[in-house]
């Protein structure tokens, strides 16, 4: 087919299209994120002494860092779906924030770490078990993402999938961290570094896979 | 663009006309001729698939660039995967090289007539037109075409006789 038959073709019965709204795309992840928490503190999940514990430093890290992240890797997901943006800078910022809220884990104390050993502290099995919780919360959110990046043009496929991934791994630790039982910022630093980990990997080798411009 | 949006078929058309001249020359600079065609009509079809992702408060241009760009590594991807032979000597052409020497030394000797006289020689002696055609193509008299073959190969002659090294 010749590049005018092409044309006259594309240009035949065109119809309006509803242009593509940054703003509208950062509600919906908003509205999910609500819908997908309100429905687990529904369901009777939340820690039972979040009321006592909401206002204590080592929960406002916990909750006030995965939230600040999970915001600011929302948004760079966002921006990198437009085909003239690079999310090079945005995940940038994000390891940095990242590894500034881990640093700040050390500055809000251990309370119940004290005496024991690191293992202790870690506990393999309920960790694996909350990084796989992680995992599973942070699906919806990655799959709403995937139809977000499907529907746009992002010029670095591969960047916007790393950035949905870690947007999608913090958004299910955030939502987990209401019912997590543990208050050791090392655990809380490992193990949940490892169920977004696990999230970010799965989206960068899933999401480009779907999408073609 | 914006009337594009919003269903304006005549404005698509006149737009997707601008564009594609813009993507041939894009992609004329970093793609093989024959892959050219194609990779224009791909990011055509990129830029009506995606059109509703243009942000009119911004240039047309960097949002079109990048969509080409996309393209152009999408294409050459293609290309390293295309599957190729290794050229064997069983393959090998029959030498042209009588046909390139006399080629250039033609070219050589036509470079010392005057170019009327090495326009008109081309276009008769070795094109084949009729004097009446290399005179409407000229604009000049068929005598003086005539003439001009007739000085033009005295002077070729008197040329070939002083050079003894051509074949």
């Amino acid at each position: 087919m010749s590049n005018d038959a092409l044309i006259r073709e594309l240009s035949a019965d065109l119809v309006p299209v509803r242009r593509r709204l940054v703003l509208r795309e950062a509600a919906l992840l908003l509205a999910l994120g609500a819908a997908e928490l309100g429905l687990f503190l529904g369901l009777g999940l939340m820690r039972p002494d979040m009321g006592q514990r909401i206002a204590s430093p080592y929960m406002m890290w916990k909750l006030g860092g995965l939230a600040m992240l999970a915001g600011v890797c929302c948004t760079v997901a966002i921006r990198s779906f437009s085909p003239t943006a690079r999310p090079r800078r945005g995940l940038m910022l994000a390891f940095m924030l990242a590894g500034a809220v881990m640093i700040g884990g050390l500055f809000v104390g251990a309370g119940d770490a004290s005496g024991h050993t690191l293992l202790d502290r870690l506990s393999p099995m309920r960790g694996l078990l909350c990084a796989f919780s992680i995992v599973v919360l942070s699906i919806p959110m990655m799959a709403m993402l995937a139809v977000l990046m499907r529907a746009a043009a992002p010029a670095h496929p591969e960047g916007s999938a790393l950035a949905s991934g870690i947007a999608a791994g913090t958004c299910g630790a955030f939502i987990f961290a209401f019912c997590c039982p543990i208050n050791d910022p090392l655990y809380i630093v490992v193990w949940y570094s490892a169920g977004c980990a696990v999230v970010t990997a799965m989206a960068r080798w899933l999401l480009p896979r779907r999408f073609r411009l | 663009m914006v009337a594009a949006q919003n269903g304006h078929g005549g404005a698509y058309r006149r737009l997707l006309g601008e564009i594609s001249g813009w993507l041939h020359r894009y992609f004329q600079r970093r793609l093989p001729h024959g892959d050219v065609e194609d990779a224009v009509q791909e990011t055509l079809l990129a830029v009506h698939r995606r059109r509703h992702t243009y942000d009119p408060r911004y240039p047309l241009g960097p949002w079109l660039a990048s969509i080409a760009k996309r393209k152009w590594i999408d294409q050459l991807r293609s290309l390293g995967r295309r599957p190729t032979e290794e050229l064997t000597d069983d393959l090998a052409v029959g030498d042209h090289e009588a046909s390139v020497t006399s080629a250039s030394v033609l070219a050589s000797l036509l470079d010392n007539l005057r170019p009327a006289q090495a326009r008109i020689i081309m276009l008769v002696k070795i094109q084949g037109h009729s004097i009446e055609d290399a005179s409407r193509e000229t604009g000049l008299s068929a005598s003086a075409v005539k003439m001009n073959i007739h000085r033009g190969l005295a002077r070729l002659t008197a040329l070939l006789e002083k050079t003894e090294d051509v074949e």
